[in-house]
């Protein structure tokens, strides 16, 4: 290898490696730089609606042993209508379901929405889409009164929790969320469900830090 | 029915000529800056493997500091490092970026050469998967240092996989903000940037399980460089960090490694289905490729013969096969030797048996040593015969740049194209001596670049090592030589050419010598009239 190819090659492999360490953390646009986000993020169980009624004694015994409830539930799972308003204006309005083929699994919810930076309000609103029998509702999270004795004594109790347990993990059957917040350039704004609370919560931070 | 009839009328071939330009113009100036020796490029399938060395030994040093409770701390932390951290990051990272390049030159060339089809099925379906499993390495060890650019891909990959049926919860919403990510989601990635490395060595094991003698490594001198120019070059531009992904700030952009992730961009735009049908026509397309270039096994694709009757079992040609086609049965005459037979559905027909076998018994149907004779005889004598003085002959591979032949040939020599060197019987060059040319120069490809794998290390074995089918001793080696001729290095093939024709110069004129019947020595053994 004589001198001038030594340092040819020198050269070209400084430029090859200069290249590559180049390519290997090139900036490459992501978001655009005055822009913020409105964001919706929750999982959480949709409401079950149910038409129940007691089961008679003679009822119960045609059933497998491990299959006797003495209150006995049919019904379907909400639906909600989403709506979203930036200032006054909608930005969004659809159904939501809970997932699965039958609509049976948690509602996960991520929605993201381009805003301008500024202060704004913001209006979320989730609705429930069924109506209900009220007494049919109040039915299915009352206790029955208590027929049975025995080693079934308190059945209709237990089954009455929990039906109550599940209708406060569900969301509810409206949430709204109404407030004025300042958003800077580059930042979202989370919307997420308070379980515990049963209201819409916004977040300039992550609730998880 | 479609699919029928795109694989009986829909070819490839018309890429590969484009490829092999596009090749060329990268092949050549690398050939004269670096020299045919050092051309990196030759070495695009050993440096890949070399990239996964080095991946395998910095990545055992990194996973002892990686802590999947803190990604983002534990990097940061390793990268501050000066000492070791910093640039042993940087060299892993920077050893990605190599492999992918290397990886994919490998394929184009592969595919530009007419070497993706037939036995070699195999090695292009386990190099598209060990292709596939180094992009989701790589796209799992960029997501593990959870800087923007990990979380641009974390986020980009969870929205593709959301639309498959496979998680109960969506991925994405893990990367929303509503809570930390969670400690399982690195685990995963861990131990899959940890697990899949084991399938890449069964996967390297079935890439080169139908040739015989894998070279796997790059030479030494190039080994070393490579490492250790990688390793300088980490050492002084250390790769950047990004800042610590947050998924409640918009980075504006973001410092991503575009040699591994050059579609993020292009999948961002698009919806996830129409980025998975992309994907999954392009991955098809791919793995039809061996059967979209495949060629008819007649003329110049058809397997090797062996006639038995000139087979005297020497057990040379399976030796030298490189594609490990050949074996040695036992004959079903009464001859006490074995007689090679070679299996169709492994042969190449890259013709180095026909240079590998003394009697001529072997090799693809008009290349054999009797056939190459007979054409010099047929063919090239008559032509010489027109001289007035006999010319050097110059013997050169089918793929020789045309610039180099026109150049010879301006220079005096008479130029004789054979498919590869490797099947260049030695006869040929003795018939050539002794039928009166000052000297016959041997042109094979860079040894990388050899489509036939080992034709110019057989060939001058043969010649001068006295490897079987040798050449004779009564051929004055001072009237014979072998040579490189690389695209690129024209300058290089004139200096050689015209140095052999100085060392020519001063011997004693060789004569003419009338009457040679080379394949006379080796005549075939009469069939008997119950064999017929």
């Amino acid at each position: 290898m004589n001198a001038i190819r030594l340092v040819t090659s020198g050269v070209a492999t400084i430029a090859g490696i200069a290249l590559m360490a180049y390519l290997s953390a090139a900036p490459v646009p992501y978001h655009a730089n005055e822009s913020a986000r409105l964001r919706l993020s929750w999982s959480a169980r949709p409401e079950r609606i149910e038409v129940c009624r007691t089961l008679s004694d003679d009822e119960l015994a045609r059933l497998a042993e491990h299959m006797r409830q003495r209150v006995s539930c049919d019904g379907v799972f909400a639906t909600y209508t989403l709506r979203i308003a930036v200032d006054g204006s909608a930005i969004d309005e659809s159904v939501i379901r809970g997932a699965g083929l039958r609509n049976d699994r948690p509602l996960y919810l991520l929605r993201d929405y381009i805003v301008p930076p500024g202060t704004h309000r913001f209006q979320v609103s989730l609705t429930r889409r069924e109506k209900t029998d009220d007494d049919a509702a109040a039915f299915a999270t009352t206790v029955v009164l208590d027929v049975d004795t025995g080693r079934y004594a308190g059945r209709a109790q237990r089954e009455a929790s929990e039906r109550s347990r599940r209708a406060r993990a569900a969301i509810p059957a409206s949430l709204t969320l109404d407030t004025v917040f300042s958003l800077t350039p580059r930042r979202v704004a989370l919307v997420t469900f308070n379980a515990e609370r049963r209201t819409l919560q916004l977040h300039a931070e992550s609730p998880g830090r | 029915m479609i699919m029928v009839y795109f694989l009986k009328n829909v070819n490839m071939h018309f890429l590969k000529r484009p490829l092999r330009r596009l090749l060329a113009s990268i092949e050549a100036p690398l050939t004269r800056v670096f020299g045919w020796q050092w051309n990196p490029i030759h070495q695009a399938g050993t440096l890949s493997v070399l990239m996964l060395l080095v991946l395998l030994v910095t990545g055992l040093y990194l996973v002892l500091f990686y802590r999947v409770g803190a990604p983002a701390a534990s990097v940061a932390r390793i990268a501050a490092d000066p000492w070791l951290g910093s640039w042993i990051r940087t060299l892993h990272r920077y050893a990605t970026d190599v492999f992918v390049i290397a990886a994919l030159l490998h394929a184009m060339r592969i595919f530009a050469q007419d070497r993706s089809w037939g036995p070699r099925t195999i090695a292009w379906i386990s190099g598209l998967f060990l292709f596939g499993a180094g992009m989701v390495l790589a796209w799992t060890g960029y997501v593990m240092v959870w800087d923007t650019f990990g979380e641009r891909l974390a986020r980009e990959g969870g929205r593709l996989l959301d639309v498959l049926p496979i998680f109960s919860e969506p991925l994405s919403r893990i990367f929303a903000g509503d809570g930390p990510v969670p400690s399982a989601f690195f685990f995963v990635n861990l131990f899959i940037h940890i697990a899949l490395p084991l399938g890449l060595g069964v996967g390297l094991w079935l890439h080169v399980s139908r040739v015989a003698r894998p070279v796997l490594l790059p030479p030494k001198r190039l080994m070393w460089g490579v490492v250790g120019v990688l390793t300088l070059a980490s050492v002084i531009v250390p790769a950047p960090l990004g800042p610590a992904a947050d998924p409640l700030r918009l980075a504006i952009d973001t410092p991503a490694d575009v040699i591994v992730a050059w579609w993020l961009p292009l999948s961002e735009q698009l919806s996830p289905a129409l980025a998975w049908g992309l994907g999954f026509v392009g991955t098809v397309i791919a793995l039809l490729v061996p059967r979209l270039t495949q060629r008819p096994r007649t003329a110049s694709w058809a397997p090797s013969t062996v006639d038995p009757r000139l087979c005297t079992g020497c057990n040379q040609c399976p030796q030298d096969c490189p594609w490990e086609a050949i074996t040695m049965v036992a004959r079903d005459d009464d001859r006490p030797t074995l007689v090679a037979r070679v299996d169709p559905s492994l042969c190449v027909s890259c013709g180095i048996c026909a240079g590998s076998c003394a009697p001529m018994g072997v090799g693809p149907p008009g290349r054999s040593g009797r056939d190459q004779l007979s054409d010099l005889r047929a063919l090239t004598f008559p032509v010489l015969a027109t001289k007035a003085t006999p010319p050097t002959i110059a013997v050169t591979c089918a793929q020789a740049p045309t610039a180099h032949l026109d150049a010879l040939r301006a220079l005096g020599a008479h130029v004789h194209a054979v498919s590869c060197v490797g099947n260049l019987h030695s006869s040929v060059i003795e018939l050539f001596v002794r039928n009166g040319a000052p000297g016959v120069i041997v042109f094979g490809c860079p040894p990388r670049d050899c489509v036939g794998r080992e034709g110019p290390k057989w060939l001058h074995e043969r010649l001068f090592n006295d490897r079987e089918a040798e050449l004779q001793p009564r051929v004055d080696r001072r009237r014979v030589r072998t040579a490189t001729i690389a695209p690129g290095d024209l300058s290089g093939t004139i200096a050689v050419f015209k140095q052999f024709e100085r060392d020519l110069s001063a011997l004693v004129p060789s004569a003419p010598e009338q009457d040679i019947i080379i394949d006379l020595l080796c005549e075939p053994v009469p069939m008997e009239e119950s064999a017929l």
